[in-house]
């Protein structure tokens, strides 16, 4: 059920991102479609590696590295460099997803891990904002037409001078497919009522973003709803909260999780957005947040009245137990200390080596030996 | 190699894993020592030498005047007296290395100075068990090695990905993976490093397990 | 009033500082071999060592801030930077005595048997040693070194809850087998350091 669930959301997601390939070409030129084609040759192309070295089949179902490929390239600008596109899904889908067990298991989002690498490795190629239909060329992606993105903008203190019309159809300066609005809502509607996502989290997250940008705004000399509007409709706002925040593998299962993961997510991002030195704030902090997605879903579902005491004592009684039968163990006599350090030993050579030990198998094994030993010496 | 070998070192696995320790039981590659300054300091190859040349200078003296003290007299305080001694001598180590490298060694910041409590150079204060003087020469020896072995691979790996140069030399005009300089790149590198190592040690373990087996029934057979 | 208000706030805002964009294990890789060590050692509790490497931190802070009049007493100061680490240890030894024989006093006898080891390996490691010597080198007060040290021991243990729910997290059994253990932590540190970077977004002094 959970498989058939999570290849619907990669199919759905990728035919989701199809409309914003299509704006996205309409405005910057064919060059988004072979960034996208690079994308995803290069994602199924380490999907395959990946199977041959490790002898499986490949499994065509799984589309998860391609999805998380397209929705990373929207994120970028138009004459972003194809190695570098290149050079960071391939890390990503290698490092982020089969490193850490492959489908359905890894812990990060992949979207926000590319666009993370992507930023911090070519910052002067990612922050960039191209203005619509401007002169690209194809292969290089030179074009004199870049300019300073509407979140560089806005971080200054300053208020980007496009229409509002304009700004909802993302004809600006800005990204391949991040940036249009309608669309992205359009989208994220059509997936609610389809039961393709939940509403949970970009709802809360949108909310939240709202809120801190009511009480706290960052442009100067303009009301608290134009900054609300500003926040809300720059920095690939929508754009991360319909598309990074519903991916099942890396967000909670639960609905109060959820809630609780777009309120943290949103704090974060707007921290990260206000007070770091980086645009895409969002992707930082929903890494971060992954880190304690499975936390959020035990907290928040926990019964915080009887839970809560039941499970520190419980927790305590269990550091109390191991250490009484370690305790135990050690006495003051030479052989115990013997059989310590011979522990102590194994413990210190082989803690991260091929083999694994464990310490209480080991005293377990060498009471009994010790037991035999005096049992033959009783007997004699 | 011969076939005895292959059956001795099957038979004497785990003391062959703890003498070889370039390979077998590399400590940072297979223990995870001396981590902090490999992930943030060992950026360029130059860092490494210098990284190198203070685990040398450190290590071993640390461990022999260590094991010479503790033989003659029971110490208090194990957990004080091995990073004492090691501050004590890493004093001179550091004062002769910026008369010799002059600022170069100032770069490493306070990377070269945390080694005094590295459990690289401070592990066996742990320990119940004391060590003999040429014992501790040859472990202090034998984990020298196996740390500039690993510093240099580290830092070599991480100079030429993240500037595209070794020592200096500019080997590739664009830096592949700029990251590499970062804290997050080191930690990256050194996980991609452990994990090639552990790979290799099992598969050579493998091997040493089949032409130990083969062996003896090849013996059996002649028996 | 307001003087102290305003120190307050300074003093807080190091700590965040410390604890975030200058994590102990995340940005400065400090007292990772020992923490990687700790979680996986069953005889060691998270909670008592890193409540010990506070206290330590904070006394150690304290008694080297006094004792950098009597460093400076060999040449003149020229050779603080030289002696500073072995002025550390003797400073950090003092701290475990205080604490040692204040925990033996109101302490059970098992109690104080079941928190000594974890005591005890977190009297003296490199984020201690590393705090001591950045405070020192970035000419702080002693209130702001203090403040300094304290976020730094809250941010290693905040960074080691975050490890060791990473661990409980990864799916082990999943991981191929050259990455299982120490690679497949590393890997997980290095994302979640990258997520730090968010807030820097620069490369650290050494």
């Amino acid at each position: 059920m959970i498989d058939t669930q999570r290849n619907n959301y990669d199919k759905y997601m990728m035919l989701a991102t199809m409309p914003l390939i299509f704006c996205g070409v309409v405005l910057h030129g064919p060059r988004v479609l072979l960034i996208c084609l690079n994308a995803m040759i290069t994602a199924r192309a380490v999907d395959v590696l990946v199977s041959m070295l490790q002898h499986t089949d490949l499994d065509t179902k799984d589309n998860s590295s391609v999805q998380s490929a397209i929705i990373f390239c929207l994120l970028m600008p138009v004459n972003i460099p194809f190695y570098a596109i290149t050079v960071t899904v391939a890390l990503v889908v290698l490092i982020g997803k089969y490193v850490f067990g492959g489908k359905g298991v890894y812990p990060f989002n992949l979207a926000a891990l590319a666009t993370c690498v992507a930023c911090v490795n070519w910052p002067n190629k990612v922050y960039n904002a191209v203005v619509p239909f401007a002169d690209v060329n194809l292969w290089t992606g030179e074009t004199t037409s870049v300019v300073m993105s509407n979140a560089a903008i806005i971080k200054e203190g300053g208020v980007p001078g496009y229409s509002l019309a304009n700004m909802l159809l993302g004809n600006y300066p800005g990204v391949m497919g991040a940036d249009f609005i309608l669309v992205i809502a359009a989208i994220g509607i059509f997936m609610i009522y389809k039961k393709l996502i939940t509403w949970h989290a970009p709802v809360t997250f949108l909310l939240t973003t709202a809120v801190i940008a009511f009480i706290f705004p960052r442009i100067y000399g303009f009301s608290r709803v134009a900054s609300v509007e500003m926040e809300l409709l720059n920095g690939s706002v929508l754009y991360s909260a319909l598309f990074m925040l519903n991916e099942p593998t890396t967000t909670p299962k639960t609905r109060r999780g959820k809630v609780a993961f777009g309120f943290l997510v949103a704090s974060l991002g707007m921290l990260f957005r206000y007070r770091g030195n980086v645009e895409f704030g969002i992707s930082f902090a929903l890494l971060f947040v992954n880190a304690i997605e499975g936390y959020i879903d035990r907290v928040v579902n926990m019964d915080w009245v009887s839970d809560f005491g039941k499970n520190s004592i419980e927790y305590f009684k269990s550091l109390n137990n191991k250490t009484e039968k370690i305790e135990e163990k050690a006495i003051e006599t030479s052989e115990a200390m013997e059989l310590i350090g011979e522990v102590e030993d194994n413990i210190d050579d082989v803690i991260y080596s091929t083999r694994t030990f464990d310490v209480r198998e080991i005293l377990r094994l060498e009471e009994e030996n010790n037991h035999k030993k005096g049992g033959r010496k009783n007997e004699k | 190699m011969k076939n005895k070998d292959f059956s001795y070192l099957y038979q004497n696995w785990d003391d062959t894993v703890r003498r070889r320790k370039v390979f077998l039981s590399n400590p940072v590659f297979i223990k995870g020592l001396a981590l902090a300054p490999l992930t943030i300091a060992a950026t360029t190859l130059d860092n490494g030498i210098i990284l190198s040349i203070a685990v040398f200078l450190l290590l071993t003296p640390t461990r022999i005047i260590t094991s010479l003290i503790t033989r003659k007299m029971s110490v208090p305080f194990k957990t004080f007296f091995y990073p004492f001694v090691s501050a004590i001598i890493f004093a001179f180590v550091y004062y002769y290395m910026y008369r010799v490298m002059g600022s170069k060694v100032m770069v490493l910041g306070v990377y070269l100075p945390i080694l005094v409590v590295d459990p690289i150079i401070v592990k066996n204060f742990e320990k119940t068990r004391k060590e003999s003087v040429l014992y501790s020469i040859i472990n202090g020896l034998r984990n020298t090695a196996g740390f500039i072995v690993a510093c240099i691979l580290i830092s070599a790996t991480r100079e030429f990905l993240g500037l595209g140069t070794i020592y200096g030399i500019q080997i590739i005009k664009a830096p592949l993976l700029p990251m590499a300089q970062n804290s997050f790149g080191g930690f990256l590198i050194i996980a991609l490093y452990c994990a090639l190592w552990s790979n290799m040690v099992a598969k050579y373990k493998y091997k040493v397990e089949v032409e130990a087996r083969h062996n003896e029934r090849i013996s059996k057979i002649d028996d | 009033m307001s003087e102290l208000v305003r120190l307050m706030i300074k003093y807080f805002g190091l700590a965040l500082v410390a604890i975030g964009s200058q994590n102990a294990i995340f940005t400065r890789g400090l007292g990772l071999s020992s923490g990687i060590r700790m979680l996986n050692d069953p005889r060691k509790n998270t909670f008592y060592f890193c409540g010990a490497l506070t206290v330590f931190q904070i006394l150690t802070i304290i008694i080297v801030h006094f004792s950098i009049p009597l460093m400076d007493m060999i040449g003149n100061g020229e050779y603080r930077r030289f002696i500073m680490p072995t002025g550390i240890v003797i400073a950090c030894m003092i701290s475990y005595l205080i604490v040692i024989l204040s925990l033996s006093k109101f302490l059970t006898e098992n109690k104080f048997k079941e928190i000594l080891k974890s005591v005890t390996s977190a009297s003296i490691t490199s984020t201690i040693i590393g705090t001591v010597i950045l405070t020192n080198s970035q000419g702080l007060t002693l209130g702001e070194s203090i403040a300094f040290g304290f976020g730094s021991s809250i941010g290693y243990f905040l960074a080691m809850l975050l490890i060791s729910e990473g661990n409980r997290k990864i799916c082990h059994e999943k991981v191929p087998e050259p990455f299982r253990g120490l690679p497949i932590t590393l890997i997980y540190i290095s994302i979640l350091a990258l997520a730090i970077y968010g807030l820097t977004g620069h490369a650290i002094a050494l």
